[in-house]
Parts: structure tokens; C-alpha cells; sequence
């Protein structure tokens, strides 16, 4: 694949962005068509996707930025990390784009994307019998390993805080 | 190509319908409730019919090449405003976040777990070397980035993170999201879950926090914003914690466990 490199790659972030904050629409559509009550699509509706779409941009140049300034310790940092952090520092300065990006189904935004990565793997799941029934077992005391020694840890961690 | 992208387009609309239309469903097992979200039938349907048995005609299309390569290029992207509605949910809760941050601290050592029962469970099972790369942490790109620069991807610690990680792609979302409201429903508190649900993997959060959302709309907010900053936290610490605590714990434990299995 041909790299694409300067502006023309900002059109194509900014497009499949635009194809993303699109299916969270459909999607948020779809949920008031079924159901009929719900989070409505009005302007603030839109103008959340907006915010979305517009955050995401920020944190993808961000990104860029710092991996051409080196700096070591930040460079190993997830776009993703950015995408979020850019949204918290502008959410914490304007209440705005908080009642905005709330306008926003949050269910709405994790099926596109779910859709997407199933998508994405289905080439993958040949690799599956390269790996072994007992590596499979591990994975699932690993991946419960993490999460309930995460959740004992801040369960204890709030009843000492009283919280 | 230009075409067969037309067609990914619209498969993914008619899977979002799908998927949504199917909805929210609970099964029960006794005093346990498994709910499945939209997102689960979404990754299933697509997985599914990415099989090469259905791969004719019209779904030959869909899933060429050029797509496939698409979507996994650029599903980092795709997720990009979901990151940005987590910094609009922490937003608001910033203060309470704060006032708990050292919780948000000792659970992220949480992620150790991995090694305390992953590694004597690979042990057991006869895996050795494999065990190391499996058990590490839960085989996202921090992992394999550290085992492949030890012992290359071509050894036997390299496939075993590389077995994790193709598990995790696969399955990962979908295990949290139904082992994440087991949990709720052996009492942990909803705060606690959310906040481990910062695993490390966004699609794995995505999938505990959504369910648990869906059990507990009432609480989204506080919900959403614990497992956020847990993650942000995570990605921040994680590669400190795996390699100052997990990698010597690891050999710490390893060969303690595989000298009583001599014995």
C-alpha cells in the first residue's frame, strides 16, 4: 500500500472518521425507530458527533506531533490515550461539549465499532489452530486473573476510603 | 476495490441492523444473569460470516482482501470517538475521581494478576516457556512488544503471547462483557468492576463497561468514567508495572513452581 503522507492523509483520518461518527447516527436511529423513546437526534445530537469527530482529529495530530518530536517517554503513549485526554482537557474547560458528547448514545458507538473488528479478524481466525487448547485454557484465567484482582483490590480499596 | 468497498459499507449498516435489532438479551442461570448487547451479536454475526464457507458471491465481496485490510488498519480510527465520549464521561466526575485516586492506583496492580493465576494454571497444564509469554499481561501490543525484543516472536515464549494475543483479538470483548455482570452478581460493587475494567485492551473495556451500563443504566455515568480513567491510567503505568513488578514476579513464581513439579 502506498503511503500516504502530509494533508492527503488528514482527508482520509478525516473520512473514516466521518464514516464512523455516521454509523453511531444509523445506530442511535435505529435504537429510537425500536424502541421509540431514548436518546432523540436533535442538534445536540449532531453537534456531539461533531465534537466527536473533531476530537478525534486533534488527538491523531497530536499523536503525530509528538512522535516527530521523540520525546521517549510520551512517544509509546496510544492515539487512543490522546483522542481521550484531548476530550477531558477541553470537557473540563467547556460544559458545553460535555452536555454535547452526552447527547450521544454511548451503546450507540460500541456496535459500529464491534461490527468493524469482527470484520477485521476474519482472516485471523485460521490462526486459532496454531495456538493449542491449553494456551486457550490460560487465557481464560488470565484474562480473569486481571479483572478479579483489579475488582478485589478496589472493592477493598473503597470500603477502607468509605466510600 | 473502489466497488467492494460499496459493498463493506453496506453489509456493516445491515449488520448494525441486524444486530440492533436482535437487542438486548438476558439469559439466566440461576441467581446469574448473562446479558448479551448489540455489540456481542455485531462481532458474532461478522466472525461468523467471515468463514470461508459463506465466503461466496456477493460475501466474497464484502470480505475481500482490500476490506479486511481496511478494517483492521483503521479500526483504531473507527474507535477514536469512542474515546473522545470517555473524556466527556470523566469530565464531570473528576473531583470524586481524584478523591479515589490512590484506589484507582492499587487496583491497576490488579493487572499482576495475570501472573498469580494464569502462570501456575500454564504450569499445570504442562506449558513451560510458553507460559511466560502467555501469562505476562494480557497479550495486547505491550507485551508483544517486550517478549518479541527478549526472545523474538520465533521462540516458544513469543507464541505464547502471540497465542494470547490472537485469543484476545478474537474473544477478548466478548468474554468481559459476560464475565464483568458475573461478578455483579456475586456483589462486587458496580464502582469496583467499572474500575477494573481498565484492563488495557479498549475493546475489552468496552465490552465490561457496556454490559455493565446495560444492568445498571441508572449508573452509567459513574460506570463509564471509572473504567475510562482506569484505562487512561493503565495505558500511562502499564508498561512500568509489567516490567518492574510482573516480569520479576513472573520469574519469581516461575521457577519456584516449575522446581515442585521436579520435585
Amino acid at each position: 500500500m502506498t503511503k500516504t503522507t502530509g494533508l492527503n492523509q488528514y482527508v482520509k483520518y478525516g473520512l473514516i472518521l466521518l464514516l464512523s461518527i455516521s454509523l453511531i447516527l444509523l445506530t442511535q436511529g435505529i435504537k429510537l425507530l425500536k424502541y421509540g423513546g431514548g436518546a432523540p437526534i436533535d442538534g445536540m445530537a449532531i453537534m456531539g458527533l461533531l465534537t466527536l469527530w473533531l476530537f478525534s482529529m486533534i488527538g491523531i495530530m497530536i499523536t503525530d506531533v509528538i512522535k516527530k518530536a521523540d520525546i521517549p517517554v510520551l512517544r509509546s503513549f496510544p492515539i487512543l490515550g490522546w483522542v481521550s485526554i484531548t476530550s477531558l482537557v477541553m470537557c473540563l474547560i467547556f460544559d458545553f461539549f460535555v452536555t454535547a458528547i452526552q447527547a450521544v448514545d454511548f451503546l450507540s458507538i460500541t456496535t459500529p465499532i464491534l461490527t468493524f473488528a469482527g470484520i477485521s479478524v476474519a482472516d485471523r481466525l485460521v490462526d486459532l489452530r496454531k495456538t493449542s487448547w491449553k494456551v486457550a485454557i490460560v487465557a481464560v484465567f488470565v484474562f480473569m486473573g486481571t479483572y478479579l484482582a483489579s475488582a478485589l483490590l478496589a472493592q477493598f480499596g473503597l470500603m477502607i476510603s468509605g466510600n | 476495490m473502489k466497488r467492494d468497498f460499496g459493498f463493506l459499507i453496506i453489509f456493516a449498516v445491515v449488520i448494525i441492523f441486524a444486530a440492533e435489532w436482535i437487542g438486548f438479551q438476558s439469559i439466566t442461570i440461576g441467581s446469574i444473569t448473562i446479558t448479551l448487547l448489540p455489540l456481542v451479536f455485531a462481532i458474532l454475526l461478522t466472525m461468523v460470516l467471515g468463514m470461508s464457507v459463506f465466503r461466496k458471491g456477493i460475501m466474497k465481496k464484502v470480505y475481500s482482501k482490500a476490506n479486511i485490510g481496511f478494517a483492521s488498519q483503521y479500526l483504531i480510527f473507527i474507535m477514536l470517538p469512542l474515546m473522545a465520549r470517555y473524556g466527556a464521561d470523566v469530565a464531570p466526575r473528576i473531583k470524586d475521581i481524584l478523591q479515589v485516586g490512590w484506589v484507582f492506583i492499587i487496583q491497576d496492580l490488579g493487572n499482576l494478576g495475570t501472573v498469580l493465576i494464569g502462570l501456575p494454571i500454564a504450569v499445570l497444564l504442562g506449558l513451560r516457556r510458553e507460559a511466560i509469554g502467555a501469562t505476562l499481561g494480557i497479550g495486547r501490543e505491550g507485551e508483544l512488544a517486550y517478549i518479541s525484543e527478549k526472545y523474538t516472536l520465533e521462540s516458544k515464549e513469543g507464541r505464547g503471547v502471540l497465542s494470547l494475543y490472537i485469543i484476545g483479538t478474537l474473544f477478548g470483548a466478548l468474554f468481559f462483557s459476560v464475565f464483568a455482570p458475573i461478578l455483579l452478581d456475586l456483589g462486587f460493587r458496580p464502582e469496583a468492576l467499572a474500575m477494573a475494567s481498565g484492563v488495557g485492551s479498549s475493546s475489552m473495556m468496552t465490552g465490561a463497561s457496556s454490559t455493565l451500563v446495560a444492568r445498571l443504566p441508572e449508573m452509567e455515568e459513574t460506570i463509564l468514567s471509572y473504567a475510562a480513567a482506569s484505562q487512561l491510567l493503565t495505558s500511562f503505568l502499564g508498561t512500568f508495572t509489567m516490567i518492574f513488578l510482573a516480569v520479576p514476579l513472573q520469574k519469581f513464581m516461575y521457577k519456584l513452581l516449575v522446581r515442585g513439579d521436579e520435585a
